[in-house]
């Protein structure tokens, strides 16, 4: 038995049509959601994303869960939804009242829809494919409706996130002088938190909550270590999670990989050469000055 | 000096400047109950107020009243005009420093009141007044610095640049030198002194280095919790009262 032929560029433009949608949501979900990614990685909210794309994940398997078992039949898209706003709307109540932290309680969110993710999942087989899908981003297409949703909810956070940028880095930066400046801080930090989750809610069905995590934290990982400003972070995190979607989709269609794992790889490992260039550009820094302390007159002659 | 006795040696300063807030039988605490007994005093555009006291003894919870964000457990905060403008100081090293911002950055936070953030760039006056400011305290050469790796006293003088943008009238400024070195802490203090009277703003400074502020300070409001006291009044005047020797006693 010869081995399949790896697929070809022409392939690909020939079957294009079926290829638009997903590479136009992984273009669109990894923009907005690498754009947000600065508020996550900036303002410490890594395990926020984390916690609210496993409730998405819940969600979706509720929603199948609820039309196998109970014949309640909503489209898994806005059980996602829900369920990450829902998880959201949680973490904006402050648990200091009750004497724990907030990573506690973000803690509690994640076990607790892990758990009950993977034990609605053994409920619902037939279905099992799709609950793979969500978790880690297996699907190979992506229905009119979710690329509606993604686009729709996308283009609402873009811009909210012009509107509202220059509060939230000042609110973000020094809140307590940002209220007394009198602006709205626990307003602008809570649309934050709404727009991170219900942009997570309506890709982590589209795409799946892998690589739906992965865009939510990992651009602005590489944007901060190339050395970005605030604003130029924005922009950079987004074209970063913008091409790990069309990047990552390229990826699993050439070599034959799960879509979901190509995308979070290929942002995991923009990170990493991030990190890498701007190693190498430290040591080339501190050489060259080596070199010129060296050349300077009266400079250290221990050569 | 008692705290009743505070609003007397006040009015035997004779201030000149405007009045800008004015504290009437203010009592702050939490939850109902105050940590000080009522307070009255004054505080006028062109002077430079010093506040001391040990930790804990209520200063930043007078401060926060002040800003209003708490609300006063008693008695009530006067401002001259309802648009009034407040400019709050931190310690540096309170910030988030992950965050990548330049020193110009910081200090067009300067800039934003209200819902003015809504506009996405800053306008053009904005930024004059940004490199007015920077300039104004030396730091113009710093703007597009990141603010993390700048010095203490670098840092320090950008957010009294950021202070300055606000175009505030009345700055309060919680122990903005208590990272800093002898010698930065000298230059920041004469800093504010100079802004507060070259620029016509009160300043209400809460440092524990007693001496610069005795020196610097037009005048001390000294907070003696144990006690339930608050002595306010002319520099000279409170630096030689019993509360204030007692207080760098203890500091000392």
């Amino acid at each position: 038995m010869t081995p399949a032929a790896a697929p070809t560029w022409d392939d690909f433009v020939v079957a294009w049509e079926l290829f638009r949608d997903p590479i136009l949501c992984a273009f669109a979900a990894g923009a907005v959601l690498g754009m947000l990614s600065v508020y996550v990685v900036l303002r410490r909210m890594v395990f926020v994303s984390a916690a609210v794309t496993q409730s998405a994940a819940l969600g979706v398997a509720a929603a199948f869960y609820a039309e196998i078992h109970l014949g309640l039949a909503f489209d898994p898209v806005f059980g996602a939804a829900a369920a990450a706003l829902g998880a959201t709307l949680l973490l904006l109540f402050d648990p200091k009242k009750l004497g724990v932290s907030r990573e506690s309680v973000l803690g509690w969110v994640f076990a607790a829809t892990g758990a009950a993710t993977v034990v609605l999942g053994s409920r619902i087989t037939q279905e099992a494919h799709d609950i793979e899908s969500i978790l880690f981003g297996t699907a190979v297409l992506v229905r009119p409706l979710d690329l509606t949703l993604v686009l729709a909810v996308g283009a609402a956070v873009l811009l909210l996130q012009l509107a509202l940028h220059r509060g939230l880095v000042f609110a973000s930066f020094d809140p307590v002088a940002a209220r007394v400046q009198r602006l709205p801080v626990t307003a602008l930090q809570s649309a934050v938190l709404l727009a991170i989750g219900i942009m997570v809610g309506v890709s982590a069905r589209a795409l799946g909550a892998l690589p739906v995590f992965a865009f939510s934290t990992m651009p602005a990982l590489t944007a901060l270590l190339l050395g970005a400003g605030v604003r130029a972070a924005f922009v950079v995190a987004a074209v970063i999670g913008a091409l790990s979607g069309v990047l990552g989709y390229l990826c699993a269609f050439f070599w034959d990989l799960p879509v979901g794992g190509a995308q979070a790889g290929l942002a995991c490992g923009f990170a990493l050469a991030a990190l890498v260039a701007r190693s190498l550009y430290r040591l080339a820094s501190w050489a060259a000055r080596e070199r010129r302390r060296e050349a300077a007159p009266g400079g250290d002659a221990r050569a | 000096m008692s705290a009743a006795a505070a609003t007397s040696a006040k009015a035997g300063a004779a201030p000149s400047g405007e009045l800008l807030l004015r504290c009437r039988g203010l009592v702050v605490g939490y939850g109902g109950e105050g940590l000080l007994p009522p307070l009255d005093l004054e505080l006028r555009r062109g002077t430079l107020v010093g506040v001391l006291g040990r930790n804990g003894s209520g200063k930043s919870t007078w401060f926060k009243t002040l800003l209003g964000l708490l609300r006063p457990v008693a008695g009530r905060v006067e401002r001259s005009a309802p648009g009034l403008r407040m400019a709050y100081v931190p310690q540096s090293a309170g910030l988030d420093a992950i965050l990548p911002l330049s020193a110009r950055d910081v200090v067009a936070q300067g800039r934003l009141t209200g819902t003015s953030f809504l506009r996405p760039w800053a306008s053009a006056e904005d930024r004059r007044v940004v490199a007015g400011a920077l300039e104004a305290v030396g730091v113009a050469g710093l703007a597009r610095r990141r603010f993390r790796d700048l010095s203490k006293g670098q840092q320090q003088r950008v957010l009294f640049a950021r202070m300055l943008a606000t175009r505030a009238d009345l700055a309060l400024l919680d122990e903005p030198t208590a990272a800093m070195d002898v010698e930065g802490e000298h230059e920041a203090v004469a800093e504010l002194a100079r802004l507060a009277h070259g620029e016509g703003m009160a300043v209400v400074l809460v440092t524990h280095a007693l001496e610069l502020a005795e020196r610097n300070c037009d005048e001390l409001i000294v907070f003696d919790r144990p006690a339930r006291r608050v002595v306010h009044g002319p520099s000279a005047e409170v630096a030689g009262g019993e509360v204030y020797r007692r207080l760098r006693g203890e500091l000392a």
